[in-house]
């Protein structure tokens, strides 16, 4: 490989000569809009509490009719690698339901594997993929028109780990979703899950588009994690039951150590419902879990 | 070691964009091949930082959190470009030809991440192997093997295309 030759091909490339000055004028007015909404948040926690206790109830059966199974959501969305995983036996189908706010959540199942993305050819190492399904409790129909995917969050946490550190950011997860028949169905490629099966492995729902934080999670003292008890907003937590042969501690401590906290900086900031910075998420030592 | 300050001042955001902007959108171009989704991806990568405020240890820590979540987003983009092309394009996607324009980094961008990614930062930012392997979180002997095959791979694509 020619080092000149890729050098000249890169540094002819077109970026916006303005793409700086651009950027930081954005970033500006949007910590200043961060600073006003974290004083909002304050505010409206303390007068929102009653509608806080958003009503939470687990059911053994969805409430809304699912006419697609975990497979035939991966075929929808055109990865038909992903779809026979969901069938075969190494799949779990949980079928677990969650009733919150105005929605029924339902985590139908999960798959592992190497090379089951038919959409990305560069992941040839072990992701774990979920399937949920999100329908409203009154019969109003989702549609792929309407909803506004990124306006809410499915991401995996693990016990132990801040919520911060550990999510679907820093696991690059993605979440791709079509909706059929009233129904919005997620598939969530959650990365290198596996390798945290020796923790609590959970996946969490909530109808908003923010960073796992101290402000929507709390963290007990043994790790387990749990949403804030006065978050308001529809959320479902499930327990993911990932394979234990699929844990990886070195791999684990590889793939969060740039998301944790320094070592002067250790234990500075404990995960607790008064922790300052709502959206902020806060990062802490890693708990041992098992 | 002192940790550097938080993302989100004036101060800090002139800093970073200034300071990781071209090396981010250089490397993101080296994945996507319209600069204006290198130029998103960087975006959100910045975004995210506001947002999350991580505390780094040092500017190591944070350059390596800045490159990763970057070849993370553009991964993301990757795909989402995949899902959004024809079905009868998929076929096509899966084995990755390398797109219209320059040669070489055509070449580069229809590696998998794990080869194109350890090249650029070889080639174009001059990195080393070990300062690679500090970067991207690997075992230096696997950032090695990488740059072996990734260049046999290369000079065999670029082959089939003379």
């Amino acid at each position: 490989m020619d080092r000149k030759t890729y050098k000249r091909e890169v540094d002819a490339l077109p970026f916006s000569p303005d793409f700086q000055a651009r950027t930081e004028a954005m970033l500006r007015g949007r910590a200043r809009g961060t600073e006003k909404e974290m004083l909002r948040v304050k505010f409206w926690k303390k007068t929102a509490l009653i509608a806080a206790a958003a009503a939470l109830l687990v059911v053994s059966a969805s409430a809304v009719a699912l006419r697609l199974s975990a497979g035939q959501v991966a075929g929808e969305l055109g990865q038909h690698t992903l779809a026979q995983a969901f069938e075969d036996h190494n799949a779990v189908a949980v079928n677990e339901t969650v009733q919150t706010g105005d929605y029924s959540v339902t985590l139908m199942g999960l798959t592992s594997g190497a090379n089951l993305d038919d959409l990305n050819v560069d992941v040839d190492a072990t992701h774990t993929y979920a399937v949920v399904a999100l329908g409203r409790l009154d019969g109003t129909p989702l549609e792929n028109e309407t909803f506004d995917l990124i306006g809410h969050t499915l991401t995996p946490l693990v016990s132990g780990y801040a919520p911060g550190q550990v999510n679907n950011w820093t696991l690059a997860a993605s979440v791709y979703g079509i909706a059929q028949d009233g129904v919005y169905y997620f598939l969530l490629d959650a990365g290198a899950l596996g390798v945290f099966a020796d923790h609590t492995v959970y996946l969490a729902f909530y109808d908003e588009s923010a960073v796992p934080s101290a402000r929507i999670f709390t963290m007990a003292e043994d790790g387990s994690i749990s949403f804030a008890e006065d978050y308001p907003g529809a959320h479902a937590l499930f327990v993911l039951p990932l394979d234990p042969a699929l844990a990886d501690p070195a791999a684990a401590q590889a793939l969060v150590e740039p998301f944790l906290p320094g070592e002067d900086t250790a234990g500075e900031t404990p995960v607790q419902e008064s922790a300052p910075a709502p959206d902020s998420p806060v990062l802490t030592p890693v708990h041992a879990d098992a | 070691m002192r940790k550097l300050a938080s993302f989100g001042t004036d101060e800090t955001i002139s800093r970073v964009v200034g300071q990781y902007s071209a090396m981010l959108l250089r490397l993101a171009a080296a994945r996507l091949p319209c600069v204006a989704d290198a130029e998103d991806a960087v975006q959100e990568v910045f975004v995210r930082l506001l947002d999350t405020r991580p505390v780094f240890r040092d500017a190591e820590h944070e350059k390596a959190w800045l490159i990763r979540a970057t070849l993370h987003r553009a991964a993301d983009i990757r795909r989402k470009r995949a899902r959004e092309a024809p079905l009868e394009e998929l076929a096509e996607l899966s084995v990755e030809p390398p797109e219209p324009g320059p040669e070489l980094l055509g070449a580069v961008r229809a590696l998998p991440e794990k080869y194109a990614a350890v090249l650029h930062l070889y080639y174009y930012e001059e990195y080393s192997i070990k300062e690679i392997a500090k970067l991207l979180g690997l075992p230096a002997g696997t950032v090695g093997t990488r740059l072996a095959r990734g260049r046999e791979r290369l000079r065999q694509m670029l082959k089939e295309e003379a």
